[in-house]
């Protein structure tokens, strides 16, 4: 997790390509058109999810894509392509791609200073997972959901300046910022002395090449991938040529004492619940939970809810702050029980990932073939693009999808401890005492793994 | 401005603006224009969320329209009748599937779904109206409307809701085999009317047994020739055809085997339909593989049943959707259920 990192940015084509202002309009217009697809087949496309463009490359290509690609082998990539903010920061600048003169045009409200976190990502996220049954099974509500974000990241754009709905509000953000953490790729500034004797601060700022960072982060102070959305504005600005990108050891940011809080902790915890949840209601025999979560009626959907928010709420935390009392009381460690909680919880980062790793594999394997025929006919309305639209739904290599799954579990669990003993020796004072902090953490974590393999294995 | 942001804005506004009103445009507007005969897209969906959407269409007769089928939720199987041998097979959900068609005839036709659906499958058909293009306006009718078995059950006041247990019900099952032996020992003993195939049609097993019974067959050797007189003149690939039918349009309800246990017999119930038994009662699909009810009906009751359909009971009517003949077919396969074909 710590160790040697390799500069990218020494290629000067991809430093050139880099500090190019076309280059992220470019990319967001790009997806901006698939967006428009997707969105055109949930609102008058076939109902039928799987031969609807939107819902098969909505959860299936594009959700897989993040989860097992780009989130673990390039951090928050998605976030600087991504065309849901695409709009209103267009409009903030009022233009795509060239620097306009002066800041990006607001009402210039500030954000509220209690919301400078990412409860409202956590309980968005909540509240969309809540939902996930009946948006990932209905094209129309997928549409809909995927506009209802657009507007609100319009809307915001209108009143705060930069992009405090990718920072703050978005519910999809807040996990790729979290998970990012383990990413092992990270942009950072070559040499912090540099920003630190550079009085302007362009990088904040901006100047004639490129706007002030739109996440709001300083690139001189970055130590961990959360908020960096990988803009490349500061490319553009930097006089200096002091930013760079590197390849690096995976979870290197979890170990990073700097910057850890209580939303980032419960964002670990409510993301490692909802894996859990979705494979046993989305994947598991019970089809009576798939059904409550469907909303078949509203009073099985209301006590799914409940459940639903109890497990995420009540009890993975209350577990976890257990554990984290036991690990407390394992390696004498005097720190308070609250900053633990906060900080042996990134320990369940590697974890959480792996399950939804595992999850994407579920579904990626049974159920991919649809992308070929839906490609031919995005619609449902008989086009036949490619040749492909009859290319039947073909599941493939299952046995070894299990095996992936198998695999990255325990892969994750293996990761999660180490983190965890890295973690709890930032403590304690000793290695012994490191060690007996970790067990509890290691059998939570342990049990959490033995759920997610009686889901897959039986 | 510079040329890579007027490139940008002129992207932004074909993938905004143009990107939709190409695809819809193409869909809605071009599409039907470029098509070659008149496509109607009819969307499938189980009966509780709509049904056939449109359930009717106007076709002028000669000419050739494509029906466009797409699947929205959950199977179905998508056929049209009657006479025209369209069967489309099984459509999965987000299937598309069409058809060219030409009607000939002014008349009535129906498209309709033959895989168990939903609780409600028996509902789920449309009607195709192909009219005269001489006389549009002219009323169209349906072939089923004017049925001379019916006419003549109708003329001889033969009530087919009313009940028809058999007054004697064989030991074993009656063997079509073992009945030949018997009714070419008979010979010209055969009792009057037995021969005629009319006849048989027009009257129960039971009656016929009865007959043989007195003159002097034993009660099995009895069934047999029964068996033998009704199913005996009926070739194998008849029966194979009617299996297809049977499986297919029936078994949801009748169960593949014949004893009224289909998978939409608890959903007939739960709507409160089935199989009047009497005024007060309701039970389920009726059950073709039970000899005490099978062997007393007439072949021209089931068939007319058929046609007609179980009034209150959740039977539809099959005359919209099968030929007399195909009707006939069926009806021959349901005394498979209670004779045994080697």
């Amino acid at each position: 997790m710590t160790g040697r990192r390799i500069e990218l940015t020494r290629s000067r084509r991809l430093r050139a390509l880099l500090k190019q202002r076309a280059l992220q309009p470019a990319l967001m217009l790009f997806f901006l058109f698939f967006f428009v697809v997707a969105l055109l087949s949930g609102l008058v496309g076939t109902p039928a999810g799987s031969h609807n463009f939107g819902m098969i490359f909505v959860w299936i290509v594009w959700w897989a894509l993040l989860i097992i690609f780009l989130v673990p082998f390039l951090g928050r990539a998605w976030c600087a392509v991504c065309p849901l903010p695409a709009p209103g920061e267009w409009l903030q600048r009022r233009a795509i791609v060239r620097r306009t003169p002066g800041k990006p045009r607001s009402l210039g409200w500030r954000w509220p200073r209690r919301l400078r976190n990412i409860w409202l990502q956590n309980f968005g996220f909540l509240g969309v997972a809540l939902f996930s049954t009946i948006i990932l099974t209905r094209p129309y509500v997928t549409a809909w959901a995927l506009l209802g974000m657009m507007f609100l990241a319009v809307l915001l754009s209108v009143f705060f300046r930069n992009r405090v709905f990718c920072r703050y509000v978005c519910p999809v953000g807040g996990f790729i910022g979290l998970y990012a953490l383990t990413s092992s790729f990270e942009l950072r500034v070559k040499n912090r002395q540099v920003c630190k004797d550079h009085a302007v601060k362009e990088c904040v700022v901006g100047n004639e090449c490129g706007y002030g960072c739109p996440w709001m982060v300083f690139p001189g102070n970055l130590e961990r991938n959360a908020y960096c959305g990988l803009c490349t504005e500061c490319f553009k600005t930097c006089s200096k040529d002091n930013v760079a990108l590197y390849v690096r050891p995976f979870g290197a940011d979890l170990l990073v004492r700097k910057g850890r809080r209580l939303d980032e902790a419960f964002k670990a915890l409510i993301m490692l619940a909802c894996a859990i949840i979705y494979n046993a209601v989305l994947l598991g025999p019970r089809g009576w939970v798939k059904d409550w979560a469907n909303m078949e009626t509203l009073p099985h959907w209301a006590a799914y809810g409940a459940g639903f928010l109890t497990a995420n709420l009540l009890v993975m935390p209350g577990l976890f702050m257990l554990t984290t009392f036991a690990a407390r009381a394992a390696s004498r460690t005097r720190a308070p029980l609250k900053r633990l909680f906060v900080d042996y919880a990134y320990s369940l980062v590697p974890m959480g990932l792996a399950g939804w790793i595992a999850f994407c594999f579920s579904f990626v394997f049974v159920n991919g073939s649809y992308a070929i025929s839906v490609l031919s006919d995005p619609f449902g309305w008989g086009w036949n693009l490619f040749g492909t639209r009859s290319v039947p739904w073909t599941p493939v290599l299952l046995d070894l999808a299990l095996a992936l799954q198998v695999g990255t579990l325990l892969a994750g669990m293996a990761f999660s401890i180490v983190v965890a003993y890295r973690i709890v020796r930032q403590h304690a004072e000793t290695n012994a005492q490191a060690w007996r902090g970790t067990l509890p953490l290691a059998g939570f974590l342990t049990g959490v793994t033995l759920v997610f393999l009686r889901l897959y294995v039986g | 401005m510079e040329k890579s942001e007027r490139i940008a804005i002129v992207v932004l506004i074909l993938i905004l603006v143009g990107l939709p009103a190409a695809i819809l445009g193409y869909q809605f507007v071009l599409r039907p224009r470029l098509a070659d005969v008149r496509t109607i897209d009819i969307l499938a969906a189980a009966p509780e969320t709509g049904g056939f959407q449109p359930d009717s269409i106007r076709v002028a007769a000669g000419e050739t329209v494509r029906l466009r089928f797409s699947v929205p939720d959950v199977a179905h199987g998508i056929a049209i009748g009657p006479g025209l041998n369209l069967d489309l097979g099984q459509v999965d959900p987000g299937e598309v599937r069409e058809v060219e068609v030409t009607f000939d005839q002014p008349g009535r036709y129906v498209y309709y779904c033959n895989t168990w659906c939903s609780p409600s499958h028996w509902r789920m058909r449309g009607v195709i109206e192909v009219y005269d293009p001489a006389d549009p306006d002219a009323l169209v009718i349906g072939e089923s409307s004017l049925d001379p078995v019916l006419e003549s059950l109708a003329a001889r006041e033969v009530d087919i809701d009313a009940p028809h247990e058999a007054q004697a019900v064989p030991a074993r099952r009656p063997s079509v085999g073992q009945g030949a032996e018997v009714v070419a020992r008979l010979g010209d003993g055969l009792p009057d009317g037995l021969a005629d195939a009319a006849w048989r049609r027009a009257h129960s097993p039971a009656e016929a047994w009865a007959s043989l019974v007195e003159v002097g067959l034993s009660e099995a050797e009895a069934w047999d020739a029964v068996a033998h007189l009704w199913l005996g003149g009926v070739d194998a690939a008849r029966l194979q055809d009617a299996a297809t039918l049977y499986a297919k349009n029936c078994a949801a309800c009748h169960g593949e085997n014949g004893d009224g246990q289909g998978p939409g017999a608890d959903a007939l119930e739960a709507q409160g339909m089935g199989q009047h038994d009497d005024i007060d009662m309701v039970g389920g699909p009726a059950a073709f593989a039970e000899p005490y009810t099978m062997l007393g009906g007439a072949g021209d009751v089931y068939y007319a049943k058929l046609r007609r359909g179980g009034m209150g009971t959740g039977m539809p009517s099959f005359g919209v959707i099968f030929t007399p003949e195909e009707t006939w077919m069926l009806v021959d396969y349901l005394w498979t259920f209670v004779f045994e074909v080697e």
